[in-house]
């Protein structure tokens, strides 16, 4: 109670410790001021750097282009093509990825990714001795890395789903688009998992989710082709027993018959 | 053709340092290896004879006839560039004038069948000598769709089986085939197909078809059909591709020989259904991954073709000419995944196959057939020699 008083009285003392003239509009604009200031040296202190990025990037590029018509020209001028497919069994390349064209792309993008790279250093180097002292190639990095899994997962997606709707359709799987489908968001989503996490956006949230994706997505292509091929596993396996039991032998004698796994017709031989 | 056995059918006891013909023999079942022996004791002199074979030594009946061990490959075709290479290297060492390679299921081939191969290349001094088989008309279809009209077409070769299990070979053509097969077992792949009939051609080696009637072809070592073909097809269209520079030029068919009569199938019955619906099925489901490969008018002949009710399914000629060159072409532009390619090309075989059991079942013979089939490949030639030049020009 002392001690509430005792403030009570401080606070209607004529002249109080701290005393602010200004009005709040003041003190707004003030805030502003600062924030704009630092901003503003925020970006004084990263053009060099954004700048250092971009000539870095373009100058290595000219001497890729240069080096690419270079080596193009050598090689084109040594035959090295011609030399190549003497040596080698397979002509395995085609007309638009011929060997020089080959050396040609990766001296040029070899050039542009080291561009790239010391731009980007030059970048983190200035952004890091700004007024905001946060290195930002870490971030770069995985920002980096989070793109390349995107891209690695799609090229899978595509490859896999491909390889199964092919595979399933030799097969004669009437399911066969849906198989490949289900193959295809299996890896999507999964790429979709690796790269946030890879960013560490979400935390559990993403492992949850995916978890519960992943799980759903192999729950419901199993229920369908499960179902699905239903009537054909009976048939078959109908088929199987039918046949052993004409013929008096054991089943695994079958399987030794050697004929097609895939396409069963009996009275044609396709070799 | 040859006929007569013009080899010396006088033995001679002593064992001479060379050899006149090197036979090489793949693995087969024992029973198989004496009865091919026993055809080979009775047409040449025993002196003469030099065997080659990864299959164990037959018993003490054969003790005249000199054996030399060939390593066992595991390759799903039977004769492989491995053998090749192994059959040279022996045939060098011995001095041997002629090589003659006898597939699986040999055994079944007429005696006068093994002479008259041995004795076009000892004799006719031609360099190699195809065996024409007289087979069920049901049979060796892959050969008859793919192989067959495409070697035709393309090398100016009439050899009708030209990836045949048997066959004669005259110490060069053996060499060039070795130099082949060393390239492909140099990078590790001793089990590849090698394709005597367009090396010989593009070597300028004469051939020779030999008639040598009936043989039991052996299922292949691979029981996926689905695997073997995507392998065989592989195998031709890569070789298309390493040859590219002699058969883009026009070249002269030789005169037509006179074949043994086709033999007539007993059981026409053949159920197309399957295949039909096999290629239907495709047909929905493939048609994004044919469109980049298919020009759009073989995409509006199939739209046609899967409509089509199975008993008058039929793969017009012009159309299944056409869908193979542009395979191959897809093939040689990586276009995309070439198992990818190859496996889409499996429904559109089957469809063949159906249109073919159907053109057969009508009375048409299946010779006929084949051979207005590989008419319809000599036609386009233009279309696969302009579109290899110039790949961009047109683009399905």
């Amino acid at each position: 109670m002392h001690i509430l008083f005792a403030t009570m009285l401080q606070t209607i003392q004529e002249n109080p410790a701290y005393s602010d003239t200004r009005t709040i509009w003041q003190h707004m604009s003030d805030a502003l001021h600062q924030s704009l200031y630092r901003v503003l040296s925020l970006l004084i202190a990263v053009l060099p750097g954004i700048l250092a990025f971009f000539v870095a990037l373009a100058l290595f590029a000219v001497i890729g282009v240069v080096l690419s018509a270079a080596l193009r020209r050598a090689l084109t001028f040594l035959k090295f093509d011609e030399r190549i497919s003497r040596n080698r069994v397979n002509v395995e390349w085609a007309p638009t990825s011929s060997p020089t064209a080959l050396v040609a792309r990766v001296s040029f993008w070899g050039c542009l990714l080291l561009g790239l790279i010391i731009g980007v250093s030059a970048f983190d180097a200035s952004y890091a001795t700004g007024p905001l002292s946060v290195s930002m190639l870490p971030y770069l990095t995985h920002a980096v890395g989070a793109i390349l899994l995107l891209i690695a997962g799609n090229l899978i997606a595509r490859f896999l789903a491909r390889s199964v709707l092919i595979g399933a359709v030799n097969a004669q799987l009437q399911y066969a688009r849906f198989l490949s489908l289900g193959v295809k968001w299996l890896v999507l989503v999964l790429t979709a998992a690796m790269v946030l996490d890879h960013l560490q956006v979400g935390g559990h949230i993403v492992e949850l989710a995916f978890g519960i994706l992943f799980g759903g997505i192999v729950l419901t292509l199993a229920l369908a082709v499960g179902l699905g091929s239903r009537d054909l596993v009976s048939r078959s396996l109908g088929t199987h027993v039918d046949r052993v039991a004409d013929r008096g032998m054991p089943p695994q004698s079958d399987s030794m018959t050697g004929a097609p796994e895939s396409i069963r017709h009996e009275t044609i031989r396709h070799f | 053709m040859a006929t007569a056995n013009t080899v010396s059918e006088t033995q001679t006891p002593s064992a001479p340092s060379r050899a006149s013909l090197l036979v090489f023999i793949a693995p087969m079942a024992t029973d198989q290896m004496e009865s091919i022996l026993r055809s080979l004791t009775a047409l040449f002199p025993a002196d003469e004879l030099l065997i080659a074979t990864p299959n164990d030594p037959v018993g003490n009946a054969f003790s005249n006839l000199r054996q030399v061990p060939t390593s066992v490959s595991n390759a799903v075709w039977p004769i492989a560039a491995t053998d090749f290479v192994n059959v040279y290297r022996i045939a060098k060492e011995n001095d041997a004038r002629g090589i003659l390679m006898l597939g699986p299921g040999a055994d079944s081939l007429r005696a006068t069948a093994i002479r008259e191969l041995a004795n076009a290349v000892l004799e006719s001094q031609c360099d190699l000598a195809n065996p024409y088989y007289t087979l069920p008309p049901h049979t060796a279809l892959v050969n008859s769709a793919i192989l067959y009209p495409l070697t035709r077409s393309l090398f100016a070769s009439r050899i009708r089986f030209p990836l045949s299990l048997d066959m004669g070979l005259s110490l060069r053509m053996a060499e060039r085939l070795a130099n082949a097969g060393q390239r492909f077992v140099s990078h590790n792949q001793s089990d590849a197909i090698l394709w005597p009939v367009s090396e010989a051609c593009a070597a300028g080696y004469t051939i020779e078809e030999v008639n040598v009637g009936p043989r039991m072809l052996p299922q292949p070592a691979e029981p996926n059909v689905n695997a073997i073909l995507t392998l065989v097809t592989g195998s031709v269209f890569s070789d298309i591709e390493a040859k590219a520079a002699y058969w883009q030029r026009p070249r002269r068919l030789a005169p037509e020989e006179q074949r043994a009569p086709e033999t007539r199938a007993e059981d026409g019955a053949v159920d197309v259904i399957p295949m039909v619906e096999g290629f239907r099925l495709a047909f929905t489901n493939l048609q994004e991954i044919w469109s980049l490969v298919l020009a759009p008018n073989s995409m509006l002949g199939l739209k046609r073709l899967s409509v089509v009710e199975p008993a008058a399914f039929r793969m017009p000629e012009g159309l299944w000419a056409r869908i193979v060159f542009d395979f191959l072409i897809a093939y040689r532009l990586r276009t995309m995944n070439r198992g990818h390619l190859l496996g889409a090309l499996i429904p559109l075989y089957l469809g063949w196959v159906a249109g073919h059991m159907n053109v057969t079942a009508a009375g048409t013979s299946a010779e006929a057939h084949i051979e207005a089939q590989t008419a319809a490949f000599e036609a386009d030639k233009p279309y696969i020699v302009s579109r290899w030049r110039w790949p961009d020009r047109f683009n399905p």
